[in-house]
C-alpha cells in the first residue's frame, strides 16, 4: 500500500509557527548544490507561492470567520514554509544564474510531467511548452555567456541539453489561441490533476520572477530579453491555468492544493540527495499533512463532502527530476512548428491566411528584432558563435543546426 | 455504500463538449447513450443526458442535507436533515438503478449534469456570506436551499413519472413506474416539511 496524506498525523498546526532562525535557512552552496536539489527548490517555491495565493482569492470571497481564521492561520504557516524554500537560494547566484535554475526547472519538470500524463490532449499541451521552455534556456545560457561569460552548462551540470527549442519569436501567440480546454472533475486521472495544478503553480511563479526582476536590470538586452520572456510566461501560466476544471469549488480547489502540497514534498523527499534539503521536505510534508486535514475538515463542513469520496486511497506515482533529453529531443523534431488555433493545435503550414497568431506576431515582432534572436547575434558576434550544450548530438531538427558566424 | 461524489475511482464517464476533455477510455460515445431505453424508441441520448443531471441533483441533494444538518442549531431541523439525507440516499439508488435498467451507466456525468451541480452547488454557498447575516437569516437561507432543491428534484421524478404514463407496457415503463413509486411519497414529504417549516419560522418571527 503507497502513502496516503489523509491516514497519517500531521503536526497539529498550533504547533507549527517557526522563529526567524528556524526560518533563515543556511542557503546551498552553489557550486556544490546537485542541479535538481536545485531545482526542487524552484518548484516548491512555486508551489507555496501558488497555495498562498489561492488562499487569498478564497479569503476574499467569503466574510465567514471560521473560514477566514482556517485560511489565514494555514496561509501564514505556508508563508513561512516558503520562505524556508526560497531562502535556500544564496545571495552569490545572480540572477541570470538563478534564471538559468528556473529554465532547467520548466524543462525537467515539464519533461517528465509530459511523459508521465496519461491524458493525451493534456499531454500534448504540456509538450507544447516543453520545447518553448527549452528555448527560454538556451537564450538565457547566451544572455549568461554575453554578460557574466558563464557556461550554463555549470549551472545544469550534464542533465539538461542547452540548445535552440521552438524558436521565442515564433512562441508569441494571441492570447484567444493560448486557452485550452480543460479537464473533467468527474473523469480526470488524479495524476493529471496534480500536473495540471503543478506546471500552472511553476509557470506562474517563473512568470513573477521575470517580470520583477526584469526590471532590475541595467543593461538593455538584458531589459529587453527578460520582457520578452516574460510575456510568453504569461501565455504558458494562460495555457496551463485553463486546464483546470471551474466546476471544482472553493473548496475542493483548497484540499486539492494542499494534496498537491503532500504530494509534491513526498515526492521530492524520496530523491533528494541533500540530507538537511530532504528533513524540510519531511517537515514540510508533515506541516501538510495537517494543512490537508483542517482543508478537508472545512469541505466536509461545508459541502458535505467527504476527502475519501474525491482523493485516491493513495499518492499516484512521485513526480521527479530526471534526465530527459531524448524524450525532450523527440518532442523537438516533431513538433517544432506546431501552433494552436483557440483550444486546437495545428503545423504552421496548416494555419489559415487569417489566423490571430500572424496577426500577433505582427504586432509584437513588427518592431525590429526581437531581443530573444538578438542576444543569440550579440553573442556571435562577440565569441564567433552561439552558445550551446549538447553532449547528444547535432540538433534534432535541421534547421536549427548550428549557423555560422554573421560576420 | 452509496457514491455521492462521481469521479475516475467510482468509474466516472462523461461526453466531452465545449471546452472539456477526457481521456478516450472515459468518453462515452454517442452510440453508447443511443440505446437508452431502447425499448420505447426514446430519444435515447436526450433522456441519458437528462437522467445524469438528474442523478447529480440527487448526490448535490446529500451533500446539502449534511451540511445543513451539520450548521443547523435548531435539533429538530437537524433531525429532519438526516433522516432526509438518508431518504435522498435511498433515492439515488433508485435513480442508479433505473439508469442500470434503461441501459445507461449510473456513473456517466452528461453536461447537463455538469450544469445541475454548478447551480446545486450554489445553494450551499450562503455560509460564505455567513459574517454579515444572523443566525436566523442563515438558518432561513439554509432552509430555503433545502426547498428549491427538493423542488427540483420532485420535479425530475414527476417528469419520470409522466413519461411512464405514456408509453407502451415495456420494460423501461415498468421500471419507471416501480422507481417513482419508491421516492415519490417521500419527494412530496420533503417538499411539504420545508415549506411548512419556512412559513411557520418566518410567521413567528413576523407575529
Amino acid at each position: 500500500m503507497g502513502f496516503n496524506p489523509l491516514a497519517e498525523k500531521g503536526i497539529p498546526i498550533e504547533k507549527q509557527l517557526r522563529d526567524w532562525s528556524e526560518l533563515n535557512v543556511h542557503p546551498y552552496d552553489k557550486e556544490q548544490v546537485d542541479p535538481y536539489t536545485r531545482t526542487r527548490i524552484i518548484t516548491m517555491n512555486g508551489v507555496e507561492i501558488e497555495s498562498i495565493i489561492f488562499s487569498r482569492q478564497f479569503a476574499r470571497r467569503t466574510d465567514n470567520q471560521e473560514i477566514k481564521r482556517a485560511l489565514a492561520l494555514t496561509r501564514r504557516i505556508e508563508q513561512q514554509q516558503q520562505k524556508a524554500v526560497n531562502w535556500l537560494t544564496p545571495g552569490e547566484e545572480t540572477t541570470l544564474e538563478v534564471t538559468i535554475g528556473y529554465e532547467q526547472t520548466a524543462v525537467d519538470l515539464t519533461a517528465y510531467i509530459a511523459r508521465a500524463e496519461p491524458d493525451p490532449y493534456l499531454k500534448q499541451t504540456f509538450e507544447l511548452g516543453l520545447i518553448e521552455d527549452s528555448d527560454h534556456l538556451y537564450r538565457y545560457a547566451n544572455l549568461l555567456a554575453l554578460l557574466e561569460g558563464k557556461k550554463a552548462e555549470r549551472i545544469t551540470g550534464p542533465l539538461t541539453e542547452i540548445m535552440p527549442g521552438r524558436p521565442t519569436v515564433a512562441e508569441h501567440r494571441h492570447p484567444f489561441d493560448d486557452i485550452r480546454a480543460h479537464y473533467d472533475k468527474n473523469t480526470v486521472d488524479p495524476l493529471s490533476r496534480l500536473h495540471v495544478m503543478t506546471i500552472t503553480a511553476a509557470e506562474q511563479q517563473t512568470l513573477n520572477f521575470y517580470m520583477n526582476m526584469g526590471a532590475r536590470y541595467i543593461e538593455p538586452l538584458a531589459r529587453a530579453l527578460y520582457l520578452e520572456i516574460a510575456m510568453i510566461e504569461e501565455q504558458h501560466v494562460t495555457q496551463y491555468e485553463s486546464l483546470l476544471d471551474p466546476l471544482e469549488s472553493w473548496f475542493q480547489q483548497e484540499v486539492y492544493h494542499h494534496y498537491n502540497e503532500c504530494y509534491l514534498y513526498h515526492s521530492f523527499m524520496s530523491q533528494e540527495s541533500d540530507l538537511r534539503i530532504r528533513a524540510i521536505w519531511e517537515l514540510h510534508l508533515n506541516m501538510e499533512i495537517e494543512h490537508l486535514r483542517v482543508a478537508c475538515e472545512m469541505m466536509r463542513r461545508h459541502e458535505g463532502i467527504e476527502a475519501e469520496e474525491i482523493l485516491p486511497k493513495e499518492l499516484p506515482e512521485p513526480t521527479l527530476f530526471q534526465e530527459d533529453k531524448q524524450y525532450v529531443r523527440q518532442v523537438l523534431a516533431e513538433q517544432v512548428e506546431l501552433r494552436t488555433v483557440r483550444t486546437q493545435f495545428v503545423p504552421l503550414d496548416q494555419l489559415p491566411e487569417d489566423a490571430k497568431y500572424f496577426e500577433y506576431q505582427d504586432a509584437v515582432n513588427g518592431g525590429g528584432f526581437a531581443p530573444s534572436e538578438r542576444v543569440i547575434e550579440e553573442q556571435v558576434n562577440a565569441s564567433g558563435d552561439d552558445y550551446r550544450f549538447m553532449p547528444e548530438g547535432p540538433h534534432p531538427v535541421q534547421g536549427l543546426r548550428r549557423r555560422a558566424p554573421q560576420n | 455504500m452509496t457514491i455521492t461524489t462521481v469521479t475516475r475511482m467510482t468509474g466516472g464517464k462523461t461526453t466531452p463538449i465545449g471546452m472539456t476533455v477526457a481521456p478516450p477510455e472515459r468518453r462515452m460515445g454517442l452510440s453508447d447513450l443511443d440505446g437508452f431505453g431502447v425499448d420505447e424508441e426514446l430519444e435515447g441520448i436526450f433522456l441519458a443526458n437528462f437522467m445524469s443531471a438528474f442523478a447529480t441533483h440527487e448526490r448535490c441533494g446529500v451533500h446539502l442535507y449534511r451540511m445543513a444538518a451539520g450548521l443547523t442549531q435548531i435539533p429538530e431541523w437537524r433531525e429532519k436533515y438526516m433522516e432526509f439525507e438518508d431518504h435522498t440516499k435511498d433515492h439515488l439508488r433508485v435513480l442508479e438503478r433505473l439508469i442500470e435498467r434503461l441501459g445507461g451507466d449510473p456513473m456517466y456525468v452528461s453536461p447537463q449534469a455538469r450544469m445541475a451541480e454548478f447551480v446545486a452547488t450554489k445553494l450551499m454557498e450562503p455560509i460564505l456570506l455567513e459574517g454579515s447575516v444572523d443566525p436566523l437569516t442563515l438558518e432561513l437561507t439554509i432552509l430555503e436551499a433545502v426547498t428549491l432543491a427538493e423542488r427540483k428534484r420532485r420535479l425530475n421524478w414527476k417528469l419520470i413519472r409522466e413519461l411512464a404514463d405514456q408509453m407502451r407496457e415495456t420494460i423501461s415503463k415498468q421500471a419507471m413506474q416501480e422507481a417513482v413509486e419508491q421516492v415519490e411519497s417521500d419527494q412530496d414529504e420533503h417538499v411539504r416539511w420545508a415549506e411548512t417549516a419556512w412559513l411557520r419560522m418566518v410567521m413567528a418571527q413576523v407575529m
